[in-house]
């Protein structure tokens, strides 16, 4: 070591380690820094509503209905002034960033275990496996998402646990596409048949070999799928369908706040900017996460 | 561009028809065109509930079941078909038979047959004894042209519909206008003669672009605009903002018998069912979300409808004897439920937060009428936000008899309620009659089967230079309106 430092030959060789690099990627990307910054934030605040939120978000006061934000010349009383209901808008927007988060998550996570397992088996094994898993993503993709959710809420009533799971067993078509193709890439490299070689096991294979090669893919889709599950179960609460109210939901707020679109603006911009604000940052920090993960960028 | 100099009032509907034809229609939208299309034997002044001959210029009871009419002489329909007894026969016979499918039999399933005497006298018989025989007679059951409807029937009539009434429709594309234009023929009928030319009715399905079409010009009247729209046009000024109270009751319904297979059932008990009734502060939504004309409202009937007594047990706002009440009634961490409702649903999640203060957790099913109403026809839904207009007939039968004589949307089951309201209904001495829907109205109350809510109202919004009072039956009149 204490060689190393002084030999002034050896010195100039040594360059950043593989973690100052990456650290170095993330921090010289932008989209993804401001991504990251409003997910944490917004996650914190899911974490954190309890001590965030000023008010309780199903208080109502009908006396205190639709008092106008501060910048609109309300009080700080009600930050964000209060909905159809005289509930506080600030709290209940808090509250929403939980149903969305969870949605958006959960939803990520079933649909990428089912789309994973199917896209990697498809993609590694070819053949028959290959066949089937591409006649199930045919099927799937020959459903229009909206429509098998609003039939499936109105059957069984919306509720988040119906919301979440309707949307994860909807949304895995992206992921067994996306990662079939890139491990029918991956499996024809030299590395591949040379673990095959020296007789490593198929779960070995797909683990260590084939994983670390394709995971930048599935960041890019599972933060793609996390934003349309969120707008997803923002559309279908708008429409009555999604989660049931007093739970706080953005896009309920966005459907109750509607009739009043017209006086009270407010009301249905706030809950649409978050929203969209949480959407955008989802995406670009799967931009960024993509970038700084994928194999050519890493040296 | 609409006003007066055009000579067309321009008016929005929310909803579409679902068939011109009043008998196969069951909105308030196709209420508003059967009174603009055609004219009953009979009509109720929506001011002073006076009867009075429309159609039939004189009517008598021959016995308990048979009423007779004189008619009308001189009266031609829109397409020149003239009005005698062959018309009134012909719709009676048709609308009376079931076969036919009249969308809400309840208004025409009581009539038996009727009889023509002569060309000008017709006798109508009845099923069996039905004291509010002339209020739905002045209503929902209007007359049609024999020779007309018999060629092109209901759906025909839907298209191109013909009747006497104040105004002829010339123009029907559903679900997009209706054009009404003056009836220059109109006989002199206790409805008034026609001033405004001609209406043009669209179908706009959004509050807001209907608010905004009334600002740009292109609508002079709209209606059943909510509360907290009408409030705000009203601080704007520049249109006349009116409101009158409907005949439109809230309430909530509740498991009492049992059928719903909630176990344990809390709302079999008294106790439970007393608890909920104090737990809702009626007053609070009546002035902050309904506004208005609204009442609150302790029977399950409107308190102007004949028979709908008030000397009844009433349950005031106390949110602490409800949670002794749950308690005492082996709640005292309350208990969950589901709620249903089917409109209004700012209004369900008022009920909702004042259930939970007490412990109640209900979660809101927010679901179709139909749906809703099927599932509560097999007993089904525990808890339910709903409401009932009685189609403006101005009697109690039309309420509380609907949901209190053991019939499948009956909750309660009570069989004495259902004695007593039996004797109410089929009797035709209207002191007997408030006798026994009293004794109902008060076992109904005190046993709290219901929590009857409030009264609902409309808003009409309209430009200043349209002279037009609302009346207070939810029935738009076209006949009453004028430029200014």
């Amino acid at each position: 070591m204490s060689d190393a430092m002084t030999d002034p030959l050896l010195a100039e060789i040594v360059g950043p380690t593989p973690g100052q690099m990456l650290r170095r990627r993330i921090f010289g990307h932008q989209g993804l820094l401001i991504g990251g910054t409003v997910v944490a934030l917004l996650v914190l605040v899911a974490i954190f509503a309890p001590l965030l939120a000023p008010h309780d978000p199903y208080a109502q006061s009908l006396v205190a209905r639709m008092k106008p934000p501060v910048f609109l010349g309300g009080t700080w009383e009600h930050p964000l002034g209060t909905d159809h209901l005289g509930r506080d808008y600030l709290s209940r927007l808090i509250y929403g960033a939980r149903v969305s988060l969870l949605i958006g998550l959960v939803t990520a996570v079933i649909s990428g275990l089912i789309g994973s397992v199917m896209g990697v088996c498809a993609g590694y094994f070819g053949g028959r496996v290959d066949a089937v898993v591409t006649f199930l993503i045919n099927v799937r993709l020959a459903m229009p998402v909206v429509l098998v959710a609003l039939a499936v809420v109105a059957i069984l009533g919306g509720s988040l646990t119906v919301m979440i799971s309707v949307l994860g067993l909807l949304l895995w078509d992206r992921f067994a596409v996306v990662l079939r193709a890139s491990t029918r890439q991956v499996r024809e490299r030299e590395y591949v048949a040379a673990a095959q070689a020296i007789g490593a096991s198929t779960p070995r294979i797909l683990l260590a070999e084939i994983m670390p090669n394709i995971v930048n893919n599935l960041i890019v889709v599972v933060t793609l799928e996390m934003a349309h599950a969120i707008l997803l179960e923002a559309a279908l609460s708008f429409l009555g369908l999604g989660v049931q109210p007093p739970t706080p939901s953005w896009g309920l707020m966005v459907s109750e706040g509607k009739n009043m679109m017209l006086f009270e603006p407010w009301l249905v911009m706030i809950p649409g900017a978050v929203l969209f604000v949480l959407v955008l940052g989802i995406n670009l920090m799967g931009d960024g996460l993509r970038d700084v993960a994928a194999p050519e960028n890493r040296s | 561009m609409a006003d007066k100099a055009s000579g067309t009032l321009y008016a929005g509907f929310t909803k579409e028809l679902e068939n011109v034809d009043s008998y196969f229609n069951s909105s308030r939208e196709g209420v508003v065109m059967q009174r603009a299309l055609w004219d009953g034997l009979i009509y109720r002044d929506p001011i002073t509930n006076e009867y009075k001959g429309n159609l039939a210029e004189s009517w008598t009871w021959v016995d308990d079941t048979t009423l007779e009419f004189k008619l009308r002489q001189g009266v031609t329909f829109h397409n020149g078909e003239p009005f005698n007894a062959d018309d009134v026969v012909f719709t009676v016979n048709f609308v009376a038979d079931e076969a036919n499918g009249v969308k809400t039999q309840r208004n025409v399933n009581w009539m038996k047959s009727a009889e023509k005497i002569d060309d000008y006298t017709v006798r109508i018989h009845l099923k069996k004894k039905f004291p509010a025989a002339i209020e739905f007679l002045s209503g929902p059951v209007s007359m049609y042209p024999n020779e007309y409807y018999a060629e092109v029937g209901p759906s025909g009539m839907g298209l191109k519909p013909v009747g006497t009434g104040p105004y002829k429709a010339v123009e029907v594309v559903p679900g997009q206008h209706f054009v009404l234009v003056k009836n220059e023929n109109y006989h002199d009928s206790p409805k008034g003669q026609p001033s405004i030319e001609k209406v043009d009715i669209r179908t706009i399905p959004d509050v807001n672009t209907q608010i905004a079409e009334l600002f740009s010009g292109s609508l002079d009247l709209i209606w059943q605009v909510p509360a907290d729209q009408a409030q705000k046009l009203e601080q704007m000024g520049g249109f006349t903002v009116a409101n009158e109270s409907t005949m439109r009751v809230g309430y909530v319904s509740m498991d009492a018998a049992g059928r719903s297979g909630m176990d344990p059932n809390p709302f079999t008990d008294v106790r439970v069912r007393k608890a909920v009734n104090h737990a809702i502060d009626r007053q609070a939504i009546v002035d902050n979300l309904l506004k208005g004309k609204s009442q609150v409202v302790n029977t399950p009937c409107f308190p102007s409808q004949f028979g709908c007594a008030q000397d009844i047990t009433v349950y005031d706002y106390d949110p602490a004897k409800a949670k002794a009440l749950l308690a005492e009634a082996g709640y005292p961490d309350g208990f969950e439920t589901d709620i249903y409702a089917y409109r209004n649903r700012d209004y369900a999640e008022a009920l909702v937060s004042y259930l939970s203060e007490v412990g109640i957790k209900a979660n809101l099913k927010y679901m179709q009428y139909s749906a809703i109403r099927e599932l509560n026809m097999k007993g089904e839904v525990p808890f339910n936000f709903s409401t009932w207009g009685s189609y403006s007939i101005n009697d109690a039968s039309a309420m509380v008899s609907q949901f209190f004589k053991l019939g499948s949307l009956d909750d309660a089951r009570d069989e004495q309620v259902a004695a007593d309201l039996d004797m109410a209904d089929t009797s035709t001495d209207p002191a007997t009659r408030i006798e026994y829907y009293t004794k109902a109205l008060q076992r109904i109350t005190d046993q709290a089967y219901w929590v009857p809510l409030f009264s609902y109202n409309t808003n009409y919004v309209f430009k200043t230079d349209i002279d037009y009072t609302p009346t207070p039956d939810e029935v738009l009149r076209f006949t009453t309106m004028s430029w200014k």
